[in-house]
């Protein structure tokens, strides 16, 4: 569903994603793990059609992002790490719009069942969303992708800043919509969370996918141990 | 997409209090220029009404007079203002030659503030006196009163380039663009349906503000739907000119900061700098000749004609036999000489007035040429003229009123060259003055504002066809 081929981007001189090749297919989580600037984030916009890649495909349901932008946008969904949604609007309303432009019109009823399957408290659905915390706006954005039946979800340090308990439910959340067949990429620096819900988990650094493995296959220790010597860290 | 912008952009403004507070602002604006201009108006029209009355009281008087002695009364009055005497009519009884105002005139004060709404023009006065040769462009003009012209034309854009010059910056630097771009949407029409819906609901805000002051001050203006409404249609595509580069600036520069700054830049280009380069090329490419050199030159010219009235006098007659007759008890005094030096002033003046007069011309064709290239001058130019206050209403009225004094004293004069006296029968005859206004359109005006709009959302139209994407 996700896929990289050779993707590559060069901004002047550095290499921020070096011949990155990624797969996730269908009810899988990868989570991307790496240091800043290790192109986890350049992964992610030039999947969703951000910035054009230097060289290499990103596709999405095998149709590359650049010459089916609208099409591929159809089947994704994106939740940065700070979701900014519209302060003045509420829960339900932020969702009606985002799906609305997006071409989906649902009921009231509708729309309330995408928030309570994204775990959100039926009191809070007509409160603005600037009263709401970072744990509740991601649940929103998750409610905007279940509104949109996303094939793919793409999260930039989703669980960056989240308290465990709110970092524990995103997790559930996004194994339910593993469960549902959504192929999902995670970029983030928590290890422990990637350990808890990811199906594969890659380890990049310079723009390079230096390590693989698969989730059920790597213990969280080892999984540090190998993150540090990759980061060059010395423990 | 559109239908649900318009509804969340709708809740948005009203939400963070925009819809609200510009209605606040354009109610007291519009309300203290309206209110300011009218004043001024009325004081017009009193001045004029006042005039007209006093006029009215004098020719009452005047006729108990000449009625007493066409009964052959004696009456103490100084000889010199004795109504029979065609001169003392052509002096001291001048009809009002009044230039009354619009009913729009209260929008904009125009050229109202320098000159004289009514003149009372007399036999021995001579048409100098009515040369407006302090007559400017309409670009000075720009620096006038508080009137409803000057909120249009200087506010309008400042309240426009508040509402929409971070429309799209903020979302980026919110964050929420990012979101908004990852839906299968194509940014740049988001854009433009979120700057036109601003369009929409601003448009919407004058409309109803305008026209709940107008209600409260001047309601006759809806007697003639055709004025309300080209003031409606000036202004919108005028404010449509302002969206269009909020638009542009949206597209093409980046910050909010940036934004705002490239659009006060804008706006100090297109109402403050334009205006005051074309006046500055006007005066240097036609400068006005002195207007002390003409006062010098006219001062000796009567001088000169002065010293030999009676030869003048002899030549004017052989010129005008009609003033002429056989009558052997005809008499010649002062004013036979003076009308007749007065005529030969004024032919021989005539060039060097013609000179300021071509230059004015030049100055404002000049204006008139490039007015174009600023769009807040062709708005000022138009409301000066739904007003009836423009350059042009009074050369018009300038024009008119020189007819006018002409027909006055050839009217009188023919009393005094045939020796007749002026009679109360000859009152119905006083000729009168009625100013005739020139029709006027601001089609054109309009359809510039839109052409110079259009031609500029051209290029941004062209830009919306590319793909978006995030600075790298």
């Amino acid at each position: 569903m996700i896929t990289t081929n050779n993707l590559t981007k060069i901004y002047g001189e550095q290499k921020a994603l070096d011949q990155l090749n990624l797969r996730v297919n269908q009810g899988e989580i990868y989570c991307l793990l790496g240091a800043n600037g290790a192109g986890k984030t350049t992964t992610i916009n030039l999947l969703l059609g951000f910035i054009k890649p230097t060289s290499g495909i990103a596709l999405i349901d095998n149709m590359s992002v650049h010459q089916n932008s609208q099409e591929t946008k159809k089947k994704l969904a994106y939740i940065p790490e700070n979701l900014m949604l519209y302060s003045s609007l509420t829960a339900i309303e932020n969702l009606d719009y985002f799906s609305g432009i997006s071409k989906k019109e649902f009921s009231k009823s509708e729309l309330e069942t995408f928030l309570i399957d994204a775990g959100l408290q039926k009191e809070v659905f007509n409160k603005r969303i600037s009263t709401f915390s970072k744990g509740m706006r991601q649940k929103v954005g998750i409610a905007i992708a279940l509104a949109k039946d996303a094939k793919a979800l793409l999260l930039d340090e989703p669980t960056s800043g989240l308290d465990p308990k709110a970092s524990n439910e995103f997790g559930l959340l996004l194994q339910k919509l593993c469960k549902k067949g959504v192929a999902t990429l995670m970029a983030t620096h928590d290890l422990f969370r990637a350990k808890e819900v990811a199906t594969s988990i890659g380890i990049m650094k310079d723009g390079k996918l230096k390590e693989q493995f698969k989730g059920d296959k790597i213990s969280l220790s080892k999984l540090e141990k190998v993150y540090l010597n990759t980061m060059d860290y010395k423990s | 997409m559109l239908k649900y912008n318009f509804k969340y952009e709708l809740k948005f403004l009203l939400r963070s209090r925009w819809i609200q507070l510009l209605y606040i602002i354009l109610l007291i604006v519009f309300g203290f220029s309206v209110f300011n201009g009218k004043q001024k108006v009325d004081k017009i029209k009193n001045t004029i009404v006042a005039a007209e009355k006093q006029v009215k009281e004098n020719d009452i008087m005047m006729l108990k007079l000449i009625d007493s002695i066409e009964q052959g009364y004696k009456v103490s009055v100084p000889r010199w203002t004795v109504p029979t005497n065609p001169m003392a009519i052509g002096n001291y009884h001048p009809r009002v030659a009044a230039m009354k105002p619009l009913q729009l005139s209260f929008i904009s004060t125009g050229q109202a503030d320098l000159y004289t709404s009514y003149i009372k023009p007399t036999v021995s006065a001579d048409d100098y006196a009515l040369n407006f040769t302090e007559m400017t462009s309409p670009i000075q003009l720009l620096f006038g009163s508080f009137d409803l012209a000057f909120v249009i034309v200087y506010l309008i854009p400042l309240l426009i380039i508040a509402f929409s010059f971070n429309v799209f910056s903020s979302e980026k630097e919110r964050g929420s663009l990012r979101l908004i771009a990852s839906q299968p949407i194509q940014i740049n029409i988001w854009l433009l349906q979120k700057l036109g819906l601003r369009f929409f609901w601003l448009s919407i805000i004058f409309i109803s503000t305008i026209t709940i002051i107008l209600l409260i001050v001047s309601s006759e203006i809806f007697l003639q739907p055709r004025i309300y409404i080209t003031l409606l249609a000036l202004t919108l595509a005028y404010m449509f000119f302002w969206f269009v580069l909020a638009f542009i600036i949206n597209i093409w520069v980046g910050s909010s900061a940036n934004n705002a700054v490239a659009l006060i830049g804008l706006w100090i280009i297109f109402v403050l700098l334009v205006p005051s380069v074309l006046n500055q090329l006007g005066n240097t490419i036609y400068p006005m000749p002195s207007r002390t050199l003409m006062i010098n030159e006219m001062r000796a010219k009567k001088l000169e004609v002065t010293e030999k009235q009676d030869e003048i006098l002899d030549n004017f007659l052989r010129d005008h036999p009609e003033y002429a007759t056989n009558d052997p008890s005809q008499t010649t005094g002062f004013y036979h000489r003076y009308i007749a030096s007065q005529k030969l002033i004024k032919e021989e003046m005539k060039p060097l007035v013609n000179t300021f007069e071509n230059q004015l011309k030049n100055q404002q064709n000049l204006t008139r040429s490039l007015k174009w290239i600023s769009p807040a001058l062709i708005m000022q130019e138009s409301l000066n003229k739904l007003a009836g206050n423009s350059t042009e209403d009074y050369e018009n009225y300038r024009i008119q009123v020189i007819n006018f004094a002409e027909t006055w004293r050839e009217y009188l004069n023919t009393f005094l060259f045939n020796n007749l006296d002026f009679s109360t029968n000859d009152y119905i005859n006083l000729p009168k003055f009625e100013m005739i206004r020139d029709k006027f359109s601001v089609t054109s005006a309009i359809l510039t504002l839109l052409l110079i709009s259009i031609s500029l959302l051209l290029p941004g139209l062209v830009f919306l066809n590319k793909d978006f994407y995030f600075d790298e």
